[in-house]
Parts: structure tokens; sequence; C-alpha cells
């Protein structure tokens, strides 16, 4: 038996389950704007993953920065559910760096 | 040194297994006319590669199935939570769909409109503006 999947699959769930926790959070008080510099922390994570040599550390790398990236594209949805009232809104939100530049950007949603 | 494309594997999964839960469960539980049917089969499916992941000796195939059988297992749920969305108007109701014409007259929420389809205002927005803005948006 070769139970690496299956841990690993166990240990993913539970990084998406985090997921879930930090666009909500992050999206009230830093807003979704920050997205570029997520999706770049998770390309960055998915590459740093292919020189480690343990498969572990590698794995749950890789896995992370997909979560990163996936969740980039989630923060715009959860901004308008934040309008909405589905989730409490934050007015004052700490603004990335470049915001100006990046509000012009069309934010990716999938 | 060589480089390691398990980590690479591993995002892939991810990825995929979260994009599926996310744009595919969604689209099935609009079209499905009972959810037992897709809950069955994504059980199934999940069970089925989470066995793989335990049998195969291959690591890039253990790391693949394991993470999208777990993923599948979680969507299987994720029917149920979906249709809880529609109910309360977080998920367009589709309403050719006989059940989801079902819950449009049984919940005063659901909505054929997907209040999602626009752009953050930065400011909160009432249902009646909501519902206005993406009335907007559409051709």
């Amino acid at each position: 038996m070769n139970f690496f999947g299956i841990l690993l699959g166990l240990a993913t769930l539970f990084i998406i389950g985090l997921g879930f926790v930090w666009v909500i959070r992050g999206e009230r008080y830093f807003g979704y704007l920050w997205w570029p510099y997520v999706m770049a922390s998770g390309v960055v994570l998915i590459g740093w993953s292919l020189f480690i040599a343990n498969p572990w550390a590698s794995a749950l790398l890789g896995a992370l920065g997909a979560s990163l990236l996936w969740g980039s594209t989630e923060l715009k949805e959860q901004a308008i559910r934040a309008e909405l009232g589905w989730y409490p809104f934050h007015v004052r939100k700490i603004r990335p760096p470049f915001a100006a530049t990046i509000t012009k950007w069309r934010a990716p949603h999938l | 040194m060589g480089l390691n494309f398990i980590g690479l594997v591993a995002a892939a999964s991810t990825f995929f297994g979260v994009w599926f839960g996310h744009v595919c469960v969604r689209k099935i539980e609009s079209r499905a006319k009972t959810i037992w049917i897709p809950t069955l089969l994504f059980a199934a499916a999940g069970a089925i590669l989470a066995w793989i992941s335990l049998v195969t000796s291959q690591l890039w195939l253990s790391t693949a199935t394991g993470i999208l059988g777990f993923t599948l297992l979680w969507d299987a749920l994720e029917v149920t939570r979906q249709q809880n969305r529609v109910k309360h108007g977080h998920a367009a109701a589709n309403p050719a769909n006989p059940r989801h014409a079902r819950l449009l007259g049984e919940y005063p929420a659901a909505t054929t409109l997907n209040l999602l389809e626009r752009e953050p205002l930065g400011r909160p927005v009432s249902p009646a503006q909501a519902a206005a803005l993406v009335r907007q948006r559409r051709p």
C-alpha cells in the first residue's frame, strides 16, 4: 500500500479549506485588488516546488501554490459577496502597492 | 540538480480539482433533475481515485489520484451545498430545470440572476440595487 497520495489528498483538502478562510478574511481587510500579488505568490511557490528534492515538501508547496493561484481568481467574487451582505463588509481596506494601476486591470475569475 | 515534478503534479491536480469542484459542480447541479445521481457519481469516482492512489507504486500517479480523489469526495457534498445556495439566491436558479423551478416557487430568495456577475463597487449594495446592476450588464 502506498499512503503518499491518500495523506497528500487529505493535506490538500486542508489547504483548500484554509483557502476559503484566507480569501474571506483577506478580502475583508485588504480588498480584492491584491489579486496580482497573490497570483504571483502562487506561481513562485509552484516554481519553487520544482527545486525541492523531498517529495512531501515539493507536493505540499505545489498544492499551496495552486491554492493561492485559485484564491487570486476568487477575490473579486468575494468582494461582491461582501457588498451583497453575504459576508461582513469592511470599509477601510489596506490597499496594495500600485492599487491605481491594478484597478484598471480586469480581475480574473474562472 | 534535477527538477522534482511532484510539486507540479500536485499543483495541477489541486488547481484542476478546485476548478472542477467550483465550476463543473455548479453546471451539473444546475442541469441535474435530481441531486443524488451526481452526488453518488462524484463519491464513486472519488473513492475509485483514492483507491488507485493506494495501490499504485508510482509517486506521480499516487499524488494526482490522491488529490483528485479527495476533491471529488468533497464535490459529492458540494452538490447539496450548491442546491442550498440556489435556495438562498446565492447562485442562479435554472428555470428550465423542474427541480430549480420548484425551488423558485418555494424559496422567496431564490432568483434566476447570478448576483455575482458584475464588477465590485467598493460599497454595500442592497438586493434591489444588486439585481439592477446585474440586469444592466445583460445584453
